[in-house]
């Protein structure tokens, strides 16, 4: 049973304190450089040490899961700030200026090849962030094929398609349609980040991804269908709760999640931790992986 | 004001920038001659009286840093009168931060770390662990220091009920064990929610505006930046409102700011004891000049808050806080005069920026409120001449 970690990561300390300090102009952006370098391969490290089976760069470079493929496309901007779902962190809405065309892909990040993921928007949520100015299947087209073509170059084992608004009322028939616009050049995961699954899983059944990543906090099990097709993304992590989860626990909810799925289960956190500090985000990894081994162990 | 002539008035909404040997201070890091030549700098262009004695002060190997932050709240409140604004407070310069000032002096909280609100913006973060209490009152020293400084009428600042319940981890009120493949029972998590931010309003909050208003507070602006966090939790929002200022005798006020408005509506219709909204809009509006509608789509909303019973005020954002760009007074203009045909009655127009400034460097801060402030005289001027000739029109 895999567990990995996608999403935005929380900063540390020291890293908000340097780009506090930049945007106030006490210090240089190369500072700020070499910290966003000691955060990634601290994280890099915590994710190796709890044995992790996909690394992540915990996306630390990454205003928003929009901004970076924003400024790397013609086309598109961003700017008017846009809370994310009920947290109180915010994303910069995409504003529409033209046809959309990635100029040139973003890099992949410094991670051992074959042995990492990539975190990108679904085409969906990409859409939504325009609010509605484009199209899915058209920003999947035109900026997220050539940005997975260009990961899948570089080494990188899994994409993971973060999708937050689906189940608060977005269209999955258009979410389908657009991932098959996608190449098919490595696996691809539909992520749900703190949502009620229940309306759309079985629609996401047919979807063309290999795994659907479930918030088990706001999903009841009872919901999942029985022998599930694609792999189950377990989120058993909650990324926007301070209390620090039990294994046991963990452990005890994997055994009866296991019969339901036909296609594998593996182990994630509901949604980015970025919305814990960086400590909590940390230990939520530790457990993470201290749920896994014996359930591993078990099967 | 004089009686006859049109004036509509301008305050600022919050938070400024601490300068930044304050900052360095307070943090026990060393300051640079570049510091100092800020407080030099600043206190002259501000005629900040006795400024010398804080830059000589700079210089001492140890400043104290209370007496720093005085200093810091008497640059800011000439920053915001000197740029000519009818009603001011010190930008925020002697508290941590919003959030977590109000939780440092609570009982009940336990920190857990700082978390991204957006770009480079963080805010500190706590779970409620226990009962809430006031410890102290938290705005009595610094309200008490900045009635004896300041020129211009004061508006007290206070973070709200709902905005420190819905930024806090919960780690009491809710269920905290068995979650993990239950699926989410809505009804529990807003028992628990409104539980969590009553308990705030009738023990933390209402006991700290009993102590402002004791001291003679006039105008206290709660701000509530979360409120609409959780669509389905306003009316939480709206009763913890009610809650905290019920039966006090003061004008009280609210701040919203970065939200689609139109999920506030009915809730604060209940809200009557509100009796201003200061809501930023410009972040969300073209920087075209024009007063028709299709010009300013940032201000579509505002005929919601014309039509509440109540008639409460409106504190009409026109600065957009994320940009540096320095809005042409003529722009500050076309948007005041967009609200004033919506409304059709100035005195429900105040003018402000969209949220505090605290993001923005003091010369961008006071070089966007000095257009603030021109452009309202600008509208003034035009809505007087409208009057004086309506055939012209």
């Amino acid at each position: 049973m895999r567990a990995f970690v996608p999403g935005i990561f929380a900063r540390s300390e020291a890293l908000v304190q340097a780009t506090r300090d930049l945007d106030r102009g006490r210090t240089a952006a190369e500072a700020v450089d070499e910290q966003l370098e000691r955060d990634r391969r601290e994280l890099v490290a915590v994710q190796e040490d709890a044995g992790l089976d996909l690394l992540s760069d915990g996306l630390l470079r990454w205003q928003d899961l929009f901004r970076p493929l924003a400024e790397a496309a013609e086309g598109l901007s961003a700017r008017p700030l846009v809370r994310f779902l009920d947290t109180n962190t915010f994303f910069r809405a995409v504003l529409v200026e033209g046809k959309p065309r990635l100029r040139r892909p973003l890099p992949a990040p410094e991670l051992p090849k074959g042995r990492w993921l990539a975190t990108l928007p679904s085409p969906l949520a990409f859409a939504r962030a325009t609010d509605g100015a484009l199209d899915a299947r058209t920003l999947a087209a035109e900026v997220l094929a050539p940005q997975i073509e260009a990961y899948a170059a570089g080494g990188c084992a899994l994409i993971v398609l973060s999708e937050p608004f689906l189940a608060s009322g977005e269209r999955s028939g258009d979410l389908v349609a657009a991932l098959e616009e996608l190449p098919k050049v490595l696996p691809l995961a539909l992520w749900l980040p703190f949502s009620d699954a229940s309306p759309v899983l079985e629609k996401l059944a047919e979807a063309p991804v290999s795994a659907v990543g479930i918030d088990f906090y706001l999903t009841s099990l009872d919901a999942l269908p029985q022998d599930y097709p694609k792999e189950i993304m377990a989120g058993v992590i909650d990324a926007r709760s301070s209390r620090i989860e039990d294994p046991a626990d963990i452990r005890e909810f994997v055994e009866q999640l296991l019969p339901r799925s036909s296609a594998g289960v593996s182990l994630t956190q509901n949604g980015d931790l970025q919305f814990v500090s960086e400590p909590i985000a940390r230990e939520k990894i530790a457990r993470l992986a201290g749920a896994r081994t014996p359930v591993q162990e078990a099967a | 004001m004089s009686s006859d002539k049109l004036h509509l008035l301008t305050h600022e909404v919050g938070s400024l920038a601490k300068p930044p040997w304050l900052v360095k201070a307070s943090a026990g890091r060393p300051l640079e001659d570049e510091d100092i030549e800020h407080a030099r700098r600043w206190g002259e262009r501000l005629e900040v009286s006795g400024h010398e004695e804080l830059v000589e002060s700079l210089r001492t190997p140890a400043p104290d840093p209370e007496e720093l932050g005085r200093w810091s709240s008497r640059y800011a409140l000439r920053l915001l009168e000197s740029a000519g604004l009818d009603v001011v407070y010190d930008g925020e310069q002697q508290r941590t931060e919003m959030y977590a000032w109000a939780v440092a002096h609570a009982n009940g909280f336990e920190p857990r770390g700082t978390v991204r609100s957006f770009d480079n913006k963080y805010y500190s973060k706590s779970a409620v662990t226990g009962p809430i209490s006031l410890r102290e009152p938290y705005h009595n020293d610094e309200l008490r220091f900045l009635q004896s400084v300041a020129q211009a009428e004061l508006k007290i600042p206070i973070t709200g009920a709902y905005t420190l319940a819905v930024w806090s981890y919960d780690e009491r009120y809710g269920p905290q064990k068995g979650r993990l493949g239950a699926g989410v029972r809505r009804e529990d998590e807003l028992r628990a929610r409104r539980e969590f931010a009553l308990d705030i309003a009738r023990d933390l909050i209402r006991p700290n505006l009993e102590a402002l208003i004791g001291l003679g507070a006039g105008w206290i602006q709660i701000d509530e930046p979360g409120a609409s966090t959780e669509p389905d939790e306003l009316d939480i929002f709206v009763e913890s409102f009610n809650a905290s200022v019920e039966g006090l005798d003061c004008l009280f006020s609210t701040h919203l700011c970065f939200s689609d408005y139109e999920l506030f509506f009915p809730a604060i219709e209940r809200m009557s004891g509100c009796r201003q909204y200061a809501v930023g809009f410009a972040n969300y509006d073209t920087r075209e000049l024009g007063v028709a509608g299709d010009k300013r789509p940032g201000y579509q909303v505002i005929s919601r808050f014309r039509d509440l019973s109540y008639e409460p005020i409106l504190g009409l954002g026109v600065l957009d806080i994320h940009s540096d760009w320095i809005e042409p007074a003529e722009l500050v203009r076309d948007r005041i005069l967009y609200a004033l045909d919506v409304f059709g009655d100035p005195a429900r127009i105040h003018v402000t920026p969209d949220c505090g400034l605290r993001t923005r460097s003091w010369d961008v801060a006071y070089e966007k409120l000095v257009r603030m402030v021109e452009g309202t005289r600008l509208a003034e001027h035009e809505l007087e001449r409208a009057h004086a000739a309506p055939a012209a029109r």
